[in-house]
């Protein structure tokens, strides 16, 4: 009880809490969306249920509800235990909550009414934007602040991967939105780039939104809760230090694999080519040293499902960071680029990388937070099967249909003629997208055990609390 | 005496140039974190750090099994 | 210098890392504005670009192409290789999107490119496409947009679009100097087109010449994003050029 008073747990339960809900939310867009390509009648003729509207709903729920609440959550946390010093500012603390959850719930409203950027993960509107720099700002203040006031002489290398993020995003925020809108009460904007810089500075954005939110900040929740759950320390402290720089280094140049081939100068594109593959190395620095963490204590994944998302998540991680590089190889990116392979690629990250360290994370965090046990192991257990079933059918469909539809299109018949029309890819890919929708329901599935487990958890949890202080009650009036 | 320096001026020679100073750089580096048995021990010693708070015992001790956490 | 200065002190932390993140960046963006192949000079044989602004009825359109997330399952861009030049027509030109703010090259085709749909398909293959494309191409999954021939287009601001798009370098015209030199670069009917002060006007005129959603009365979203799509691809005249004219800026 001692450490509740001694952090601020309050806002790190919030920010968890809705991690959940804009999971279980973000995935059932995605699930609906995934419907629509396998059955366009479920477009219903009704603009704000069209597939276009609906694609950007699902991309910011998952990326900035579930996943930045989730990295809100546990930085704050992290940054607490590692500093042991109370997080900087309640009230600032509480804006950046307010702030955050407006923003995802404001994107999803204006998108499915039709205001959006036109760009990818980037389809906030201009208000929206202005409102987003302004909370990353107090985010950035917060964290800076309560490092610097920690009890520590060190900071610890999970809080050099969430600052990094932090502050990559923010300059990657800023410049990629840079705009001009039509009016001052015009939800639209027109980009200050056009063409070949916008295409470069878009996925210069588009890249680090994946290099820097989705994976350099998850790796700082890798740091901090796989050796907390393995209770022994990260393998090796120096290859983290080889992992942080090298990474946050090479990331930024490597968006410009999004655009081989393109009216992007060859320079470009080749440059971002070999940078992708330098890139492995670090990627898979980091996962090696999450996965030896756990070397001599094996024994763990067979009695801890926590330790099986977390060494599963290190898993996908190690796996997406091999098939990222091979994308980028110009030879073959001919082939993916434009298919559902680049689809797939980024689902075994985002879900075999990022969703199952999170869900790791949460089973480990969620009990400390309200200072009890989780309610069920066999649920924890029943989420994680689900959830391993439902990546290997998306990703294997996918593969299906990306590697599939690429090969039909460069397709020649014996005269030198187009094997295939466009519209028959289009048919060769239902079967594809409907195992796609049947991982995405499974995956779905385990997150809703998730939300069912853990708000048992904390009902029994605050149960506890009120019988507890009934207890002290009661002996204090006989007394 | 000087005219070799010429050969950075040509931006053919860039791409040479900058993977010759990244890849000498990271050696360095390499070389820093990895080379000193006493350097490595100090820096290796920082690990610990997550185990520092309250609610859990340093485990120091790496022949150390099992964790406080475990709550089960 | 030891690392345990950067672990130690949250400043240097900060500032190093804005530095290292930072290289990749500057190193391949900012030469795209400057070096001068980047975007490759496209003319008529006449002198003049060849590539031009959208027409304020075709902005509209644009505008619309964007809302409805087009761009997330159509790509406008055709890549150098023999199934896409067969499939779609020449490979793009850095110059054909010069104007485009944002690009709309897209990442994912879901359905086909669309970088040189513009005269591919009659204006009514289109309308019956966009309000229900398997009328027309029966195992299509794209949805129905039936509300783009209901929906009026809105109009009465796009003389502040297009200074919105004017500031961030689009050459619309505002002033008589910069009239002059669109009729220089552009000649004098493209001139006149992008003048901001006649869009309304303008607008009006090609949406009824153009005649793009068959209905004469109204003016709706449906007239802005055919004639959007008609555009598309159509600027370049590559019978003009010789084979591999543009290839030296591959």
């Amino acid at each position: 009880m001692a450490a509740i008073e001694q952090y601020n747990y309050d806002i790190v339960r919030k920010f968890s809490i809705m991690a959940l809900i804009w999971g279980a939310l973000g995935m059932s867009a995605g699930l609906y969306i995934a419907l629509e390509l396998a059955f366009p009648l479920m477009n219903f003729d009704i603009p704000e249920l069209t597939f276009g509207r609906l694609r950007p709903v699902h991309t910011t729920l998952v990326i900035f509800g579930f996943g930045g609440s989730a990295l809100f959550a546990t930085s704050y946390y992290i940054v607490q235990r590692t500093c042991q010093a109370r997080l900087f500012s309640k009230s600032l603390a509480n804006f950046t909550f307010w702030g955050w959850q407006s923003i995802v719930v404001l994107g999803a409203i204006s998108y499915v009414l039709g205001y959006s950027q036109g760009r990818e993960y980037a389809e906030f509107a201009w208000p929206l934007d202005l409102l987003i720099t302004v909370v990353w700002i107090a985010y950035l203040v917060i964290y800076v602040q309560t490092v610097r006031h920690r009890s520590q002489p060190h900071i610890y290398v999970a809080n050099w991967f969430f600052l990094a993020f932090i502050l990559a995003t923010a300059l990657l925020h800023v410049f990629n939105n840079l705009a001009v809108p039509v009016s001052m009460f015009s939800m639209t904007s027109y980009s200050a780039f056009s063409g070949v810089q916008d295409a470069m500075t878009q996925w210069w954005y588009g890249h680090n939104a994946v290099g820097f939110f989705l994976t350099a900040a998850f790796l700082g929740m890798m740091y901090y809760f796989v050796p907390k759950q393995a209770g022994r320390p990260v393998y090796s402290y120096r290859l983290s230090i080889i992992h942080f720089w090298a990474l946050v280094f090479l990331y930024m140049w490597a968006g410009a694999h999004h655009l081989h081939w393109t009216a992007l100068p060859d320079w470009t594109s080749t440059l971002a080519a070999t940078f992708s593959i330098m890139l492995l190395l670090p990627s898979w620095g980091g996962m090696i040293n999450g996965i030896m963490t756990l070397s001599g204590a094996w024994d763990k994944l067979r009695s801890d499902p926590i330790m099986l998302f977390l060494i599963t998540a290190l898993s996908f991680y190690g796996m997406s960071t091999f098939e990222g590089p091979l994308m980028a190889l110009k030879s073959v990116n001919a082939l993916s680029h434009y298919t559902d392979w680049t689809i797939g690629h980024v689902h075994s990250g985002a879900l075999g990388w990022v969703a199952m360290v999170t869900f790791g994370s949460m089973y480990h965090l969620i009990p400390r937070l309200y200072d009890t046990d989780m309610y069920s192991k066999k649920l924890m257990y029943v989420h994680f099967f689900l959830a391993s079933i439902g990546i290997v059918l998306y990703i294997t469909a996918l593969w299906v249909a990306g590697i599939g539809q690429g090969l039909m299109l460069r397709g020649f018949d014996e005269y030198g003629n187009l094997a295939y029309s466009f519209i028959e890819t289009v048919i060769f890919l239902k079967q594809p997208y409907i195992w796609r929708a049947i991982g995405g329901a499974f995956f779905l599935a385990g997150m809703l055990v998730m939300i069912y487990n853990v708000f048992v958890t904390i009902g029994r949890a605050k149960k506890e609390v009120e019988i507890l202080e009934a207890k002290i009650a009661a002996k204090l009036a006989s007394a | 005496m000087w005219d070799w320096l010429q050969w950075f001026t040509h931006m053919g020679n860039s791409k040479v140039a900058a993977l010759g100073i990244f890849f000498a750089l990271f050696v360095g580096i390499l070389f820093y974190v990895f080379g000193q048995k006493q350097r490595s021990e100090r820096l290796e010693s920082y690990k610990y750090m997550p185990f520092e708070d309250d609610d859990t015992l340093p485990t120091n001790d790496s022949e150390h099994k099992g964790t406080q956490d475990e709550r089960d | 210098m030891r690392h345990e200065k950067i672990e130690t002190n949250v400043g240097l932390l900060i500032v190093l890392t804005l530095i290292v993140i930072s290289i990749g960046g500057l190193i391949e963006i900012v030469p795209l504005f400057f070096i001068d192949e980047t975007i490759e000079q496209v003319q008529t044989p006449d002198g003049k670009d060849a590539i031009r602004p959208y027409s304020a009825l075709e902005t509209r359109g644009r505008d619309i192409y964007i809302r409805e997330g087009c761009y997330l399952c159509h790509s406008q861009m055709i890549r150098p290789f023999r199934d896409e030049i067969l499939r779609y027509g020449h490979y793009s030109l850095a110059a054909e999107s010069q104007y485009d703010h944002p690009f709309q090259w897209g990442s994912k085709r879901t359905g086909p490119d669309l970088a040189r749909v513009g005269g591919k398909y009659s204006n009514e293959w289109h309308k019956q496409h966009l309000m229900a494309p398997r009328s027309v191409m029966p195992d299509s999954i794209m949805p129905n947009y039936p509300w783009l021939q209901e929906n009026s287009l809105a109009y009465n601001d796009i003389a502040s679009r297009m200074k919105a798009l004017r500031l961030v370098g689009v050459p619309y015209s505002l002033t008589d100097a910069e009239y002059e030199k669109n009729i220089e670069r552009f000649g004098k009917g493209i001139a006149d087109q992008l003048n901001i002060h006649a869009a309304e006007d303008n607008l009006v005129a090609q949406a009824d010449q153009g005649n793009y959603d068959g209905d004469q009365s109204r003016l709706t979203e449906m007239d802005a994003l055919v004639a959007y799509l008609q555009v598309l691809g159509t600027m370049v005249d590559f019978k003009q050029y010789e084979e591999g004219h543009f290839a030296e800026f591959r």
